[in-house]
Protein backbone atom coordinates (compact mmCIF):
# COMPACT_ATOMS: atom_id res chain seq x y z
CA UNK A 1 0.00 0.00 0.00
CA UNK A 2 2.24 2.41 0.71
CA UNK A 3 4.26 1.67 -2.43
CA UNK A 4 1.77 2.51 -4.37
CA UNK A 5 1.22 5.94 -2.90
CA UNK A 6 5.00 6.15 -3.33
CA UNK A 7 5.01 5.24 -6.93
CA UNK A 8 2.04 7.39 -7.83
CA UNK A 9 4.10 10.25 -5.71
CA UNK A 10 7.00 9.61 -8.12
CA UNK A 11 4.47 9.51 -10.95
CA UNK A 12 2.92 12.41 -10.76
CA UNK A 13 6.33 14.44 -9.83
CA UNK A 14 7.76 13.10 -12.93
CA UNK A 15 4.75 14.30 -15.15
CA UNK A 16 4.93 17.52 -13.50
CA UNK A 17 9.27 17.64 -14.20
CA UNK A 18 8.18 16.30 -18.35
CA UNK A 19 5.60 19.10 -18.78
CA UNK A 20 7.47 21.70 -17.13
CA UNK A 21 10.29 20.42 -19.18
CA UNK A 22 9.24 20.72 -22.49
CA UNK A 23 9.19 24.53 -22.45
CA UNK A 24 12.75 23.91 -21.02
CA UNK A 25 12.66 26.49 -18.38
CA UNK A 26 15.98 28.32 -17.20
CA UNK A 27 17.74 27.88 -20.37
CA UNK A 28 16.81 31.18 -21.97
CA UNK A 29 17.24 31.85 -25.46
CA UNK A 30 16.57 29.71 -28.51
CA UNK A 31 12.65 28.80 -27.31
CA UNK A 32 11.71 32.05 -26.17
CA UNK A 33 10.23 34.61 -28.11
CA UNK A 34 12.23 37.72 -26.34
CA UNK A 35 15.52 37.19 -28.03
CA UNK A 36 15.44 38.74 -31.11
CA UNK A 37 18.86 39.19 -32.22
CA UNK A 38 21.60 36.67 -31.18
CA UNK A 39 25.43 37.61 -32.00
CA UNK A 40 27.25 34.81 -33.05
CA UNK A 41 30.76 34.73 -32.09
CA UNK A 42 34.06 32.70 -32.49
CA UNK A 43 36.26 31.15 -29.73
CA UNK A 44 38.45 34.26 -28.94
CA UNK A 45 38.56 37.21 -26.27
CA UNK A 46 38.76 39.56 -29.19
CA UNK A 47 35.49 37.88 -30.36
CA UNK A 48 33.53 37.78 -27.14
CA UNK A 49 34.43 41.29 -26.39
CA UNK A 50 33.18 42.28 -29.67
CA UNK A 51 30.04 40.58 -28.87
CA UNK A 52 29.42 42.01 -26.37
CA UNK A 53 30.21 45.79 -27.64
CA UNK A 54 27.17 44.75 -29.87
CA UNK A 55 24.82 43.83 -27.17
CA UNK A 56 25.72 46.55 -25.16
CA UNK A 57 25.27 48.96 -28.31
CA UNK A 58 21.92 47.40 -29.51
CA UNK A 59 20.55 47.59 -25.91
CA UNK A 60 21.40 50.89 -25.40
CA UNK A 61 19.59 51.77 -28.45
CA UNK A 62 17.36 50.23 -29.16
CA UNK A 63 13.88 47.43 -27.24
CA UNK A 64 15.13 44.73 -29.06
CA UNK A 65 16.82 41.93 -27.33
CA UNK A 66 20.15 40.99 -28.18
CA UNK A 67 21.98 37.72 -26.82
CA UNK A 68 25.64 36.41 -27.31
CA UNK A 69 26.45 32.77 -28.22
CA UNK A 70 29.88 32.06 -27.36
CA UNK A 71 32.76 29.81 -28.51
CA UNK A 72 31.98 28.57 -32.28
CA UNK A 73 34.73 27.17 -33.55
CA UNK A 74 35.23 28.30 -36.60
CA UNK A 75 34.19 31.62 -39.04
CA UNK A 76 32.56 29.10 -41.33
CA UNK A 77 30.59 28.01 -38.63
CA UNK A 78 29.65 31.53 -37.85
CA UNK A 79 28.25 32.08 -41.40
CA UNK A 80 27.02 28.77 -41.37
CA UNK A 81 24.82 29.86 -38.35
CA UNK A 82 23.87 32.62 -40.00
CA UNK A 83 22.65 31.20 -42.90
CA UNK A 84 20.69 28.72 -41.26
CA UNK A 85 18.82 31.06 -38.71
CA UNK A 86 20.51 29.60 -35.85
CA UNK A 87 22.16 33.50 -35.26
CA UNK A 88 21.83 37.11 -36.47
CA UNK A 89 25.17 38.74 -36.37
CA UNK A 90 28.30 37.71 -36.60
CA UNK A 91 30.60 40.14 -34.07
CA UNK A 92 33.32 39.79 -36.65
CA UNK A 93 34.81 38.83 -39.71
CA UNK A 94 38.09 39.22 -40.48
CA UNK A 95 38.71 40.09 -44.54
CA UNK A 96 41.42 37.66 -45.38
CA UNK A 97 40.00 34.65 -43.39
CA UNK A 98 36.18 35.80 -45.10
CA UNK A 99 37.81 35.35 -48.40
CA UNK A 100 39.81 32.45 -48.18
CA UNK A 101 37.49 30.69 -45.66
CA UNK A 102 33.89 30.82 -46.74
CA UNK A 103 34.08 32.21 -49.91
CA UNK A 104 36.90 30.15 -50.72
CA UNK A 105 38.53 32.62 -52.93
CA UNK A 106 42.48 32.84 -53.26
CA UNK A 107 44.03 36.02 -50.86
CA UNK A 108 44.38 39.28 -52.21
CA UNK A 109 46.73 41.39 -50.73
CA UNK A 110 45.21 44.66 -51.18
CA UNK A 111 43.20 45.57 -48.31
CA UNK A 112 40.54 47.83 -50.48
CA UNK A 113 39.79 45.29 -53.12
CA UNK A 114 39.56 42.68 -50.94
CA UNK A 115 37.10 44.19 -49.11
CA UNK A 116 35.05 44.90 -51.88
CA UNK A 117 35.29 41.24 -53.08
CA UNK A 118 34.15 40.18 -49.55
CA UNK A 119 31.26 42.58 -49.04
CA UNK A 120 29.83 41.72 -52.69
CA UNK A 121 30.51 37.94 -51.73
CA UNK A 122 28.71 37.92 -49.21
CA UNK A 123 25.61 39.91 -50.26
CA UNK A 124 25.09 37.87 -53.39
CA UNK A 125 26.28 34.18 -51.95
CA UNK A 126 25.01 34.36 -48.23
CA UNK A 127 22.11 37.34 -48.22
CA UNK A 128 24.84 38.91 -44.86
CA UNK A 129 25.53 43.07 -44.90
CA UNK A 130 29.34 43.43 -43.95
CA UNK A 131 29.80 45.95 -42.46
CA UNK A 132 32.96 48.42 -42.36
CA UNK A 133 35.28 47.57 -40.38
CA UNK A 134 35.89 48.08 -36.49
CA UNK A 135 39.72 50.21 -37.28
CA UNK A 136 41.57 47.11 -35.91
CA UNK A 137 43.48 44.25 -38.30
CA UNK A 138 44.54 41.12 -36.39
CA UNK A 139 46.59 40.20 -38.69
CA UNK A 140 50.74 38.29 -38.54
CA UNK A 141 52.56 41.14 -37.89
CA UNK A 142 56.52 41.10 -37.13
CA UNK A 143 57.63 42.72 -33.42
CA UNK A 144 60.86 43.85 -32.19
CA UNK A 145 61.39 45.50 -28.68
CA UNK A 146 61.23 49.07 -28.78
CA UNK A 147 65.14 49.15 -28.05
CA UNK A 148 66.30 47.21 -31.11
CA UNK A 149 63.91 49.59 -32.87
CA UNK A 150 65.19 52.72 -31.63
CA UNK A 151 68.97 51.21 -31.77
CA UNK A 152 68.72 50.93 -35.73
CA UNK A 153 65.59 52.91 -36.72
CA UNK A 154 63.50 50.21 -37.95
CA UNK A 155 59.90 50.79 -38.59
CA UNK A 156 58.64 48.14 -40.78
CA UNK A 157 59.87 44.79 -42.23
CA UNK A 158 62.17 45.84 -45.14
CA UNK A 159 64.23 48.00 -42.13
CA UNK A 160 65.53 45.19 -41.31
CA UNK A 161 67.11 43.74 -43.80
CA UNK A 162 70.63 45.24 -43.03
CA UNK A 163 70.33 43.25 -39.56
CA UNK A 164 68.58 40.50 -40.72
CA UNK A 165 71.66 37.75 -41.15
CA UNK A 166 72.31 38.40 -37.41
CA UNK A 167 68.28 38.15 -35.95
CA UNK A 168 66.81 35.08 -34.34
CA UNK A 169 63.33 35.18 -35.26
CA UNK A 170 60.61 32.91 -33.54
CA UNK A 171 57.37 32.37 -35.45
CA UNK A 172 54.05 30.63 -35.48
CA UNK A 173 54.43 26.95 -36.43
CA UNK A 174 51.77 26.42 -38.53
CA UNK A 175 53.34 29.62 -40.55
CA UNK A 176 56.46 28.01 -42.00
CA UNK A 177 54.80 25.69 -43.94
CA UNK A 178 51.73 27.94 -45.23
CA UNK A 179 51.32 28.48 -48.80
CA UNK A 180 50.64 31.77 -50.59
CA UNK A 181 51.49 33.94 -47.10
CA UNK A 182 54.40 32.01 -45.12
CA UNK A 183 58.14 31.48 -44.60
CA UNK A 184 58.62 30.68 -48.55
CA UNK A 185 56.83 33.25 -49.81
CA UNK A 186 58.07 35.55 -47.46
CA UNK A 187 61.30 34.78 -48.15
CA UNK A 188 60.52 35.54 -52.40
CA UNK A 189 58.46 39.34 -51.49
CA UNK A 190 61.01 40.81 -49.16
CA UNK A 191 64.20 39.01 -50.07
CA UNK A 192 66.10 38.56 -47.11
CA UNK A 193 66.77 35.68 -44.56
CA UNK A 194 67.39 35.83 -40.87
CA UNK A 195 70.14 33.74 -39.25
CA UNK A 196 67.71 31.11 -37.81
CA UNK A 197 64.03 30.65 -37.65
CA UNK A 198 62.77 29.04 -34.77
CA UNK A 199 58.55 27.50 -35.20
CA UNK A 200 56.71 27.84 -32.03
CA UNK A 201 53.59 28.03 -30.45
CA UNK A 202 52.59 31.48 -31.13
CA UNK A 203 51.44 32.03 -27.92
CA UNK A 204 54.72 31.80 -26.43
CA UNK A 205 56.29 34.55 -29.36
CA UNK A 206 55.65 37.32 -27.02
CA UNK A 207 57.59 36.32 -24.39
CA UNK A 208 60.60 35.21 -26.19
CA UNK A 209 60.93 38.52 -27.86
CA UNK A 210 60.44 40.46 -24.64
CA UNK A 211 62.83 38.19 -23.08
CA UNK A 212 65.21 38.30 -25.14
CA UNK A 213 65.60 34.87 -26.43
CA UNK A 214 64.40 35.83 -29.98
CA UNK A 215 65.07 39.11 -31.60
CA UNK A 216 62.01 39.51 -33.86
CA UNK A 217 59.06 37.25 -33.86
CA UNK A 218 56.10 36.77 -35.54
CA UNK A 219 53.01 36.89 -33.14
CA UNK A 220 48.73 38.74 -33.86
CA UNK A 221 49.02 42.27 -34.45
CA UNK A 222 46.23 42.76 -31.45
CA UNK A 223 47.42 40.33 -28.77
CA UNK A 224 47.52 42.07 -25.65
CA UNK A 225 51.10 41.63 -24.55
CA UNK A 226 52.43 43.76 -27.17
CA UNK A 227 51.04 46.81 -25.48
CA UNK A 228 52.28 45.76 -21.93
CA UNK A 229 55.65 44.41 -23.20
CA UNK A 230 55.94 47.83 -25.19
CA UNK A 231 56.66 45.83 -28.26
CA UNK A 232 56.79 47.24 -31.72
CA UNK A 233 55.17 46.08 -34.67
CA UNK A 234 56.64 46.48 -37.83
CA UNK A 235 54.60 47.96 -41.02
CA UNK A 236 54.60 45.54 -43.36
CA UNK A 237 55.45 48.49 -46.48
CA UNK A 238 55.26 45.18 -49.17
CA UNK A 239 51.93 44.32 -48.49
CA UNK A 240 52.83 40.67 -48.42
CA UNK A 241 50.09 39.72 -45.50
CA UNK A 242 46.73 39.58 -46.64
CA UNK A 243 44.42 42.50 -44.74
CA UNK A 244 42.64 41.08 -41.72
CA UNK A 245 40.65 44.12 -40.66
CA UNK A 246 37.50 43.25 -38.49
CA UNK A 247 33.86 43.96 -38.99
CA UNK A 248 30.63 42.93 -37.97
CA UNK A 249 28.00 41.29 -40.22
CA UNK A 250 24.23 40.73 -40.23
CA UNK A 251 22.10 39.03 -42.39
CA UNK A 252 19.75 41.27 -44.84
CA UNK A 253 16.48 40.31 -43.49
CA UNK A 254 17.69 40.98 -39.65
CA UNK A 255 18.28 44.56 -41.25
CA UNK A 256 14.95 44.64 -42.82
CA UNK A 257 12.90 43.64 -39.11
CA UNK A 258 15.46 45.51 -37.29
CA UNK A 259 16.06 48.93 -38.98
CA UNK A 260 17.95 50.52 -36.50
CA UNK A 261 20.72 47.76 -36.05
CA UNK A 262 22.25 49.12 -39.18
CA UNK A 263 22.94 52.56 -38.05
CA UNK A 264 24.09 50.59 -34.61
CA UNK A 265 26.60 49.35 -36.25
CA UNK A 266 27.64 51.89 -38.38
CA UNK A 267 28.25 54.08 -35.15
CA UNK A 268 30.86 51.88 -34.32
CA UNK A 269 33.23 51.92 -37.72
CA UNK A 270 36.84 52.76 -36.62
CA UNK A 271 36.00 53.01 -32.97
CA UNK A 272 38.68 50.62 -32.05
CA UNK A 273 42.21 50.46 -33.34
CA UNK A 274 44.59 48.13 -32.78
CA UNK A 275 46.23 49.64 -30.05
CA UNK A 276 42.83 49.75 -28.01
CA UNK A 277 41.63 46.14 -29.18
CA UNK A 278 45.14 45.20 -28.04
CA UNK A 279 44.54 46.81 -24.30
CA UNK A 280 40.83 45.26 -24.38
CA UNK A 281 42.26 41.94 -24.73
CA UNK A 282 45.03 42.19 -22.49
CA UNK A 283 42.92 43.27 -19.49
CA UNK A 284 40.70 40.53 -20.45
CA UNK A 285 43.29 37.35 -20.64
CA UNK A 286 45.73 39.14 -18.02
CA UNK A 287 43.36 40.90 -15.27
CA UNK A 288 40.64 37.93 -15.65
CA UNK A 289 38.37 40.60 -16.22
CA UNK A 290 35.24 39.10 -18.22
CA UNK A 291 34.97 40.50 -21.88
CA UNK A 292 31.27 41.31 -20.67
CA UNK A 293 32.93 43.92 -18.40
CA UNK A 294 35.41 45.33 -20.77
CA UNK A 295 33.30 45.86 -23.54
CA UNK A 296 30.41 47.35 -21.70
CA UNK A 297 33.08 49.69 -19.61
CA UNK A 298 34.93 50.66 -23.11
CA UNK A 299 31.19 51.91 -24.38
CA UNK A 300 30.12 53.82 -21.29
CA UNK A 301 33.78 55.55 -21.27
CA UNK A 302 32.68 56.26 -24.88
CA UNK A 303 29.41 57.60 -23.80
CA UNK A 304 27.84 54.40 -26.41
CA UNK A 305 29.20 57.00 -28.86
CA UNK A 306 26.19 58.81 -28.95
CA UNK A 307 27.43 61.86 -31.16
CA UNK A 308 29.02 59.45 -33.68
CA UNK A 309 27.31 59.17 -36.99
CA UNK A 310 24.52 58.77 -37.84
CA UNK A 311 22.56 59.66 -35.07
CA UNK A 312 20.45 57.44 -32.67
CA UNK A 313 17.77 58.37 -30.05
CA UNK A 314 19.02 56.04 -27.19
CA UNK A 315 16.36 54.02 -25.34
CA UNK A 316 15.81 55.61 -22.00
CA UNK A 317 16.03 54.06 -18.48
CA UNK A 318 19.31 51.86 -18.32
CA UNK B 1 39.29 54.51 -20.33
CA UNK B 2 39.52 51.29 -17.91
CA UNK B 3 39.36 51.52 -14.26
CA UNK B 4 42.97 49.13 -13.60
CA UNK B 5 43.73 50.77 -10.25
CA UNK B 6 45.14 47.44 -8.55
CA UNK B 7 45.28 44.86 -11.05
CA UNK B 8 48.74 44.61 -11.23
CA UNK B 9 48.82 42.75 -7.94
CA UNK B 10 46.64 40.49 -10.03
CA UNK B 11 49.30 39.22 -12.23
CA UNK B 12 51.43 38.20 -9.17
CA UNK B 13 48.94 36.35 -7.78
CA UNK B 14 49.33 32.26 -7.84
CA UNK B 15 46.75 30.93 -9.55
CA UNK B 16 44.69 29.59 -6.38
CA UNK B 17 44.83 33.30 -5.27
CA UNK B 18 43.82 33.88 -8.93
CA UNK B 19 41.09 31.40 -8.63
CA UNK B 20 39.64 32.92 -5.70
CA UNK B 21 39.50 36.10 -6.96
CA UNK B 22 37.88 35.68 -9.97
CA UNK B 23 35.26 33.24 -8.49
CA UNK B 24 33.98 35.71 -6.30
CA UNK B 25 34.18 38.61 -8.62
CA UNK B 26 32.35 36.68 -11.14
CA UNK B 27 29.97 34.44 -8.74
CA UNK B 28 26.49 35.16 -10.62
CA UNK B 29 27.62 34.68 -13.74
CA UNK B 30 29.29 31.16 -12.98
CA UNK B 31 26.07 30.42 -11.03
CA UNK B 32 24.30 31.22 -14.26
CA UNK B 33 26.34 28.77 -16.16
CA UNK B 34 26.47 25.92 -13.86
CA UNK B 35 22.42 26.30 -13.55
CA UNK B 36 22.33 25.96 -17.23
CA UNK B 37 24.97 23.26 -17.71
CA UNK B 38 22.86 21.17 -15.07
CA UNK B 39 19.59 22.33 -16.72
CA UNK B 40 20.67 20.86 -20.32
CA UNK B 41 22.55 17.92 -18.57
CA UNK B 42 19.40 17.35 -16.51
CA UNK B 43 16.95 17.95 -19.35
CA UNK B 44 18.18 14.95 -21.47
CA UNK B 45 18.85 12.58 -19.04
CA UNK B 46 14.73 12.86 -18.21
CA UNK B 47 13.91 12.89 -21.87
CA UNK B 48 15.98 9.73 -21.87
CA UNK B 49 14.44 8.55 -19.45
CA UNK B 50 10.82 8.95 -20.70
CA UNK B 51 11.60 7.09 -23.92
CA UNK B 52 14.09 4.79 -22.68
CA UNK B 53 12.04 3.23 -19.44
CA UNK B 54 9.30 1.76 -21.49
CA UNK B 55 11.74 0.48 -23.79
CA UNK B 56 13.37 -1.02 -21.25
CA UNK B 57 10.39 -2.99 -20.09
CA UNK B 58 9.53 -3.88 -23.89
CA UNK B 59 12.40 -5.43 -24.52
CA UNK B 60 12.29 -7.05 -20.96
CA UNK B 61 9.13 -9.40 -22.41
CA UNK B 62 10.01 -9.45 -26.21
CA UNK B 63 13.45 -10.84 -25.51
CA UNK B 64 14.41 -11.71 -29.66
CA UNK B 65 14.29 -7.55 -29.38
CA UNK B 66 16.80 -7.15 -26.95
CA UNK B 67 19.64 -7.69 -28.46
CA UNK B 68 18.97 -5.45 -31.53
CA UNK B 69 17.38 -2.57 -29.24
CA UNK B 70 20.91 -2.70 -26.99
CA UNK B 71 22.97 -3.06 -29.99
CA UNK B 72 21.49 -0.57 -31.88
CA UNK B 73 21.82 1.73 -28.39
CA UNK B 74 25.82 0.29 -27.96
CA UNK B 75 26.23 1.88 -32.08
CA UNK B 76 25.48 5.91 -30.53
CA UNK B 77 27.66 5.22 -27.90
CA UNK B 78 30.69 4.60 -30.01
CA UNK B 79 30.50 8.00 -31.30
CA UNK B 80 32.67 10.55 -29.97
CA UNK B 81 30.97 13.29 -28.55
CA UNK B 82 32.13 16.15 -30.63
CA UNK B 83 31.50 14.09 -33.35
CA UNK B 84 27.94 13.43 -32.81
CA UNK B 85 27.78 16.93 -32.01
CA UNK B 86 28.62 18.50 -34.86
CA UNK B 87 26.90 15.74 -37.20
CA UNK B 88 23.79 16.86 -34.94
CA UNK B 89 24.51 20.35 -35.49
CA UNK B 90 24.41 19.95 -39.45
CA UNK B 91 20.60 18.68 -38.56
CA UNK B 92 19.47 20.81 -35.77
CA UNK B 93 21.51 23.83 -36.11
CA UNK B 94 23.39 25.04 -32.88
CA UNK B 95 22.74 25.78 -29.61
CA UNK B 96 21.61 24.05 -26.34
CA UNK B 97 18.58 21.82 -27.80
CA UNK B 98 20.96 19.85 -29.76
CA UNK B 99 23.19 19.29 -26.79
CA UNK B 100 19.94 18.05 -25.44
CA UNK B 101 19.40 15.75 -27.61
CA UNK B 102 22.59 14.69 -27.75
CA UNK B 103 22.83 13.96 -24.32
CA UNK B 104 19.43 12.03 -24.82
CA UNK B 105 21.08 10.09 -27.27
CA UNK B 106 24.19 8.84 -24.95
CA UNK B 107 21.42 8.75 -21.99
CA UNK B 108 19.73 5.54 -24.51
CA UNK B 109 22.40 3.04 -23.93
CA UNK B 110 22.75 2.69 -19.72
CA UNK B 111 18.96 3.17 -19.06
CA UNK B 112 17.78 0.84 -21.87
CA UNK B 113 20.43 -1.59 -20.45
CA UNK B 114 19.49 -1.19 -17.01
CA UNK B 115 15.56 -1.44 -17.19
CA UNK B 116 15.83 -4.38 -18.84
CA UNK B 117 18.73 -5.97 -16.29
CA UNK B 118 16.10 -5.03 -13.07
CA UNK B 119 13.00 -6.10 -14.71
CA UNK B 120 14.30 -9.23 -16.45
CA UNK B 121 16.11 -10.40 -13.15
CA UNK B 122 12.79 -10.26 -11.04
CA UNK B 123 12.79 -13.16 -9.33
CA UNK B 124 9.71 -15.36 -11.05
CA UNK B 125 8.13 -16.56 -7.79
CA UNK B 126 7.02 -13.09 -7.38
CA UNK B 127 5.38 -12.90 -10.36
CA UNK B 128 4.20 -16.17 -10.03
CA UNK B 129 2.58 -14.98 -6.90
CA UNK B 130 1.17 -12.24 -7.92
CA UNK B 131 -0.29 -13.76 -10.86
CA UNK B 132 -1.75 -16.46 -8.43
CA UNK B 133 -3.41 -13.20 -6.70
CA UNK B 134 -5.20 -12.55 -9.63
CA UNK B 135 -2.98 -9.42 -10.54
CA UNK B 136 -3.77 -7.91 -14.22
CA UNK B 137 -0.24 -7.94 -16.13
CA UNK B 138 -0.59 -3.62 -15.73
CA UNK B 139 -0.81 -4.63 -11.88
CA UNK B 140 2.32 -6.73 -12.15
CA UNK B 141 4.60 -4.43 -13.76
CA UNK B 142 3.46 -1.42 -11.23
CA UNK B 143 3.29 -3.50 -7.98
CA UNK B 144 5.76 -6.29 -8.57
CA UNK B 145 8.66 -5.68 -11.25
CA UNK B 146 8.53 -1.50 -11.16
CA UNK B 147 9.39 -1.41 -7.28
CA UNK B 148 12.00 -4.39 -7.43
CA UNK B 149 13.58 -2.70 -10.60
CA UNK B 150 14.18 0.79 -9.42
CA UNK B 151 17.20 0.47 -7.82
CA UNK B 152 18.84 -0.94 -11.10
CA UNK B 153 17.46 1.48 -13.78
CA UNK B 154 18.26 4.64 -11.02
CA UNK B 155 21.94 3.33 -11.74
CA UNK B 156 21.47 3.39 -15.21
CA UNK B 157 20.36 6.86 -14.73
CA UNK B 158 23.08 7.83 -12.68
CA UNK B 159 25.62 6.38 -14.96
CA UNK B 160 23.65 8.57 -17.50
CA UNK B 161 23.89 11.50 -16.02
CA UNK B 162 27.64 11.63 -15.24
CA UNK B 163 28.22 11.08 -18.59
CA UNK B 164 25.76 13.83 -19.46
CA UNK B 165 27.63 16.45 -17.77
CA UNK B 166 30.48 15.65 -19.28
CA UNK B 167 28.98 16.03 -22.45
CA UNK B 168 27.62 19.09 -21.61
CA UNK B 169 31.00 20.56 -21.12
CA UNK B 170 32.04 20.14 -24.54
CA UNK B 171 28.44 21.37 -26.12
CA UNK B 172 29.98 24.86 -25.54
CA UNK B 173 31.54 24.88 -29.06
CA UNK B 174 28.35 24.87 -30.68
CA UNK B 175 26.95 27.85 -28.34
CA UNK B 176 25.29 26.15 -25.69
CA UNK B 177 26.28 27.94 -23.09
CA UNK B 178 26.91 26.22 -19.71
CA UNK B 179 30.32 25.63 -17.50
CA UNK B 180 31.95 25.02 -20.77
CA UNK B 181 31.95 28.08 -21.50
CA UNK B 182 34.06 29.48 -18.82
CA UNK B 183 36.55 26.40 -19.06
CA UNK B 184 36.96 27.61 -22.94
CA UNK B 185 37.63 31.37 -22.05
CA UNK B 186 40.55 30.15 -19.50
CA UNK B 187 41.82 28.48 -22.62
CA UNK B 188 42.02 31.35 -24.98
CA UNK B 189 43.31 33.91 -22.29
CA UNK B 190 46.87 33.91 -22.29
CA UNK B 191 46.60 33.85 -18.27
CA UNK B 192 43.64 31.77 -18.62
CA UNK B 193 44.99 28.96 -16.05
CA UNK B 194 42.70 29.94 -13.05
CA UNK B 195 39.50 30.41 -15.29
CA UNK B 196 39.75 26.96 -16.69
CA UNK B 197 39.90 25.66 -12.83
CA UNK B 198 37.15 28.09 -12.38
CA UNK B 199 34.50 26.58 -14.65
CA UNK B 200 36.42 22.97 -14.48
CA UNK B 201 35.94 22.24 -10.56
CA UNK B 202 32.18 23.26 -10.67
CA UNK B 203 31.89 20.99 -13.41
CA UNK B 204 33.35 18.03 -11.62
CA UNK B 205 32.02 18.63 -8.68
CA UNK B 206 28.83 19.07 -10.59
CA UNK B 207 29.37 15.28 -11.58
CA UNK B 208 30.72 13.77 -8.47
CA UNK B 209 27.76 15.10 -6.26
CA UNK B 210 25.51 13.89 -8.86
CA UNK B 211 26.96 10.38 -8.82
CA UNK B 212 26.94 10.68 -4.75
CA UNK B 213 22.86 11.68 -4.93
CA UNK B 214 21.94 8.81 -7.29
CA UNK B 215 24.07 6.33 -5.63
CA UNK B 216 22.37 7.19 -2.29
CA UNK B 217 18.97 7.00 -4.11
CA UNK B 218 19.91 4.02 -5.54
CA UNK B 219 20.49 2.45 -1.95
CA UNK B 220 17.59 3.71 -0.84
CA UNK B 221 15.19 1.96 -3.72
CA UNK B 222 16.77 -1.39 -3.71
CA UNK B 223 14.13 -3.43 -2.06
CA UNK B 224 17.06 -5.48 -0.22
CA UNK B 225 17.25 -2.68 2.27
CA UNK B 226 13.97 -1.95 2.17
CA UNK B 227 13.67 -5.25 3.79
CA UNK B 228 15.82 -4.58 6.67
CA UNK B 229 14.17 -1.28 7.79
Amino acid sequence: MKWTKKIKLAALSSTAVFTTACSLPGLGAGLTEDVNIRIATQSSTEMAILGYVIQGMVNHYSEVNAEVIQNLGSSTMVAQALIQGDAEVAAASYTGTALTGELGMDPITDAEEARRVVTEGFEEQFGIKYFPSYGFENTYSFLITTDLAEEHGIESISDLEPIAADLTAGVDTSWMEREGDGYRAFLETYNFEFDTVYPMQVGLVYDAVRSGNMDVVLGYSTDGRIASYDLVLLEDDLSFFPPYDASPSVLFDTLEEFPELEDILLKLEGTIDTGLMQEMNFIADEYLIEPATVAQQFLEANNFFEDAEPYLEPVGGE
Amino acid sequence: MFDLEGFEELTQMNMLQQLIYYTQQNSAYLWEQFTRHFLISIYGVLFAAVVAIPIGFYIARHSRLADWVVGAANVIQTIPSLAMLSILMLGFGIGHNTVIITVFLYSLLPIVKNTYAGVKNVDHALLDAGKGMGMTRWQMTYKIEMPMALSVIMAGLRNALVVAIGVTAIGTFIGAGGLGDVIQRGVNASNGGAIILAGAIPTALMAVISDLVLGWLERRLNPASRVSR
